[in-house]
């Protein structure tokens, strides 16, 4: 026995030493591309951000040493982060814009989690082409353009012309200005950011459904059949069987609609000009994107760049924490 | 081990291969023509994309390439967000074109990265008296002019009418307006309501650029002044400040001819509502017409506008679109030579006046009546470019316009803030842009 397997181990780990080769040149072959992409159009702007926050760096002024940093793009070390405490226009509207950014991301999921699992549910239950029809509509707008989406919403918000303002006169209700009225606030969240995050729902909900239908199909029926042969009726299905067994994807739509909230931008910046009115839906890309190309701050940027990037992973290593699962089924 | 060595290998190996592909190449194919046609120039102009803008520059260029045969310049143009990210990527890594056309009011923010014109080309006393001082003075930075306007942006003194609705309501047409009462009685009568809601606004006044330009004229016009004496900051916590918001906020409150949450800068936008017919009187500068004419049927008017107060229609203007040279120009002196062709050769300017819709920066082409022919909506604004000044160094003017004044005073007029309390805040945030 011991004879037949040292004959037999040279052999086979010369086999796995030609297999390895190949697949190490494969492996080579295929992720040094998509590496040496992710550190030039991923990593080196990071990086390039990251050192940015230490500067007041504005592209247009010559600056002088290394990479134009220093000069007059003078090193100013934390001063860029100190700042964001302080009393300037910038700082205020930093703090406007993370105040409206975690306004609108701790709206947006559980909204897309209210609506998006129980509609998954309602079409798993049916059969045939009408589920795939349901899947396909409810899919359509995760296709569109984030710019057509905002340019036909923003139509539909026309406070004279609007297709909702049209809907509430005709069922006698008074027209509302959607998406120009500082004063109309709503459960201490104003109207414009509510018909953005409509839009947004709209818009983002079709993703997750797909993957929660998905998720569900892959749940044993066996489980589910248990619980009614215990006698559990379909509310207690429901909450007992199918939301836990969904954790995993839970989680992965959790983190994955809390990263697109946190950059939500194309939306916010056609339908409201600039977050507006008041900054009311003035969010955090939005204001690094004006200092950076508007207003030639790009120092300040790259420091609220950073502040973003922490800010969603902390967020996201807590919804890992919460959500993960220690068991597979 | 082996896998990490292979897969470096490979690394290495692609890196070296994309340097060997783009590196002697590239090279031999730049020095190839500099080799064998030493008297060609080549130029590459970089400017926004506009359809009238475009045309009127490649006719620029057919005439001086004409002129100078060995010289060919390539038009580059970039949509209007994409060209502002790309001067900025472009500028440090020195790429950007070799003439650029730029607006007056962003000279001096790139003064560090552009070249100051030599007193050779024009001096600044020559080109005072040329071209007016409201677009020549934002190419004017610390003592060095940065480049030569082809445009006098201008906002003030005239706005766009309908004349149907004029004589819907029974008004005079063209108007015949003395004061700014007169405006905004006429105003009234072209405002319309369907029950709360304002169907036409009678006086359109309420617009991201066109508050700051009302603002600050009626500031001037009261014989008031913004920048404080030493040229330190600005002030706006004064009498004549406060008595041109309290003026702009009766014609809300009292005239009613406009409703702020339903016309502004967002909702409504002058230009767009004015066009669909929404309004009946508009604010907003000349640049608008040959739009309007371009795309849309209906039948205008630009017509004066009276003083706010005062005698003289004292206005501020943010400079306007011109040429400026790259310091990293191989040929500066052939860049230099175009841009004065194409702004003080008055039959270049006129025709690029012409062809863009715009106000001559160049103060012969505004006095010769040709111009007229060509664009006579223009009237009304030549007769107070003399009065014009530019607004003033200002460190960031769209910070300014669209997050200080424009957002305060809307709040005043939507009632999120009071008057003082809109100075106070004017003045302290726009004091911040100097720290």
């Amino acid at each position: 026995m011991s004879t037949l397997v040292k004959t037999a181990q040279p052999r086979s780990r010369r086999g796995r030493s030609g297999s390895n080769r190949g697949r190490g040149l494969f492996v080579g072959g295929a992720l040094t591309p998509l590496m040496l992409y992710m550190i030039f159009w991923t990593l080196f702007p990071m990086a390039w951000a990251l050192l940015l926050s230490f500067f007041d760096y504005a592209p247009a002024h010559s600056g002088g040493g290394f990479l134009g940093l220093g000069g007059d793009n003078a090193f100013i070390g934390l001063g860029n982060f100190r700042n964001m405490l302080g009393d300037s226009l910038e700082a205020q509207k930093f703090r406007i814009s993370l105040k409206t950014t975690l306004m609108f991301a701790f709206l947006v999921l559980p909204l897309n989690l209210a609506i998006t699992i129980p509609l998954a549910v309602a079409i798993e239950a049916v059969r045939g082409r009408v589920k795939t029809f349901f899947r396909f509509i409810y899919f359509l707008p995760t296709l569109t353009s984030s710019v057509g989406v905002a340019l036909i919403w923003r139509y539909i918000y026309h406070p004279q012309r609007g297709l909702f303002n049209m809907i509430l006169k005709a069922v006698g209700i008074p027209a509302q200005i959607w998406l120009s009225n500082p004063r109309a606030i709503y459960l201490g969240v104003p109207l414009a950011l509510w018909a953005i995050i409509i839009t947004y729902l709209w818009q983002d909900m079709g993703y997750n459904l797909v993957i929660f239908i998905a998720a569900l199909q892959g749940i044993p029926h066996d489980f589910k059949e248990a619980a009614v042969v215990d006698g559990a009726n379909v509310w207690q299905i429901f909450w007992k069987i199918t939301v836990p067994l969904l954790r995993p994807t839970l989680l992965f739509i959790c983190v994955m609609t809390m990263l697109s909230s946190f950059q939500v931008f194309d939306i916010i910046q056609i339908m409201t000009e600039n977050g507006r009115p008041q900054d009311q839906a003035r969010v955090m890309v939005l204001d690094i994107y004006l200092n950076a190309f508007r207003f030639h701050n790009m120092g300040w940027a790259g420091a609220e760049s950073i502040v973003l990037f922490l800010i969603v992973l902390v967020v996201t290593l807590v919804q890992m924490r919460l959500l993960r699962t220690r068991w597979e089924y | 081990m082996h896998k990490r060595l292979l897969l470096s290998g490979l690394a290495i190996l692609l890196v070296l291969g994309l340097i060997a592909c783009g590196g002697p190449a590239a090279e031999e194919a730049e020095e190839a023509p500099a080799a064998e046609e030493e008297e060609q120039i080549e130029l590459r102009f970089w400017m926004h994309q506009n359809p009238a803008f475009i045309a009127a520059n490649e006719e620029i260029i057919r005439r001086f390439e004409a002129e100078h045969p060995n010289v060919t310049i390539k038009l580059e143009s970039f949509e209007y967000d994409l060209f502002i990210q790309t001067l900025q990527t472009s500028m440090p890594a020195g790429t950007e074109g070799d003439i650029m056309e730029m607006f007056g009011s962003w000279v001096c923010s790139y003064a560090d990265r552009l070249a100051p014109m030599p007193e050779s080309v024009l001096s600044y006393p020559e080109a005072k008296e040329q071209f007016y001082a409201a677009p020549l003075d934002g190419y004017y930075c610390d003592g060095k002019l940065y480049g030569l306007p082809n445009e006098f942006n201008i906002e003030n003194g005239a706005v766009l009418v309908n004349p149907k609705m004029f004589e819907a309501a029974g008004l005079e047409f063209p108007p015949q307006w003395g004061t700014t009462e007169d405006l905004l009685a006429d105003a009234q009568k072209l405002t319309q309501t369907d029950g709360d809601v304002m169907t036409v606004s009678g006086y359109h006044f309420v617009s991201g650029d066109g508050l700051a330009f009302q603002f600050l004229a009626g500031i001037l016009q009261r014989g008031g002044e913004y920048w404080k004496a030493d040229g330190s900051g600005m002030e706006f916590d004064t009498p004549e400040a406060r008595e041109t918001l309290e003026d702009m906020k009766s014609w809300i409150d009292d005239y009613q001819v406009t409703d702020p949450f339903l016309f502004n800068g967002e909702t409504n936008w002058v230009g767009e509502s004015f066009f669909s017919e929404q309004v009946g009187i508009g604010f907003i500068g000349p640049w608008i017409v040959p739009v309007g004419l371009e795309e849309y049927e209906i039948e205008f008017d630009y017509v004066p506008i009276p003083n706010y107060a005062g005698d003289k229609h004292y206005f501020a203007a943010d400079a306007g679109w011109g040429k400026l040279v790259s310091p990293n120009c191989e040929h500066p002196d052939v860049a230099w030579e175009f841009v004065k062709f194409a702004t003080t050769n008055a039959d270049n300017a006129m025709t690029w006046n012409i062809g863009t819709g715009t106000v001559p920066a160049l103060k012969s082409v505004a006095a010769d009546p040709k111009l007229l022919e060509g664009m006579d909506w223009v009237d009304a604004s030549l007769e107070v470019l003399d009065y014009g000044r530019y607004v003033g160094p200002l460190p960031d003017r769209d910070l300014f316009w669209y997050d200080i004044v424009y957002p305060h005073i809307l709040g005043v007029f939507q009632e999120t803030e009071t008057i003082d309390e809109a100075l106070v805040a004017i003045d302290a945030e726009s004091n911040a842009m100097f720290e």
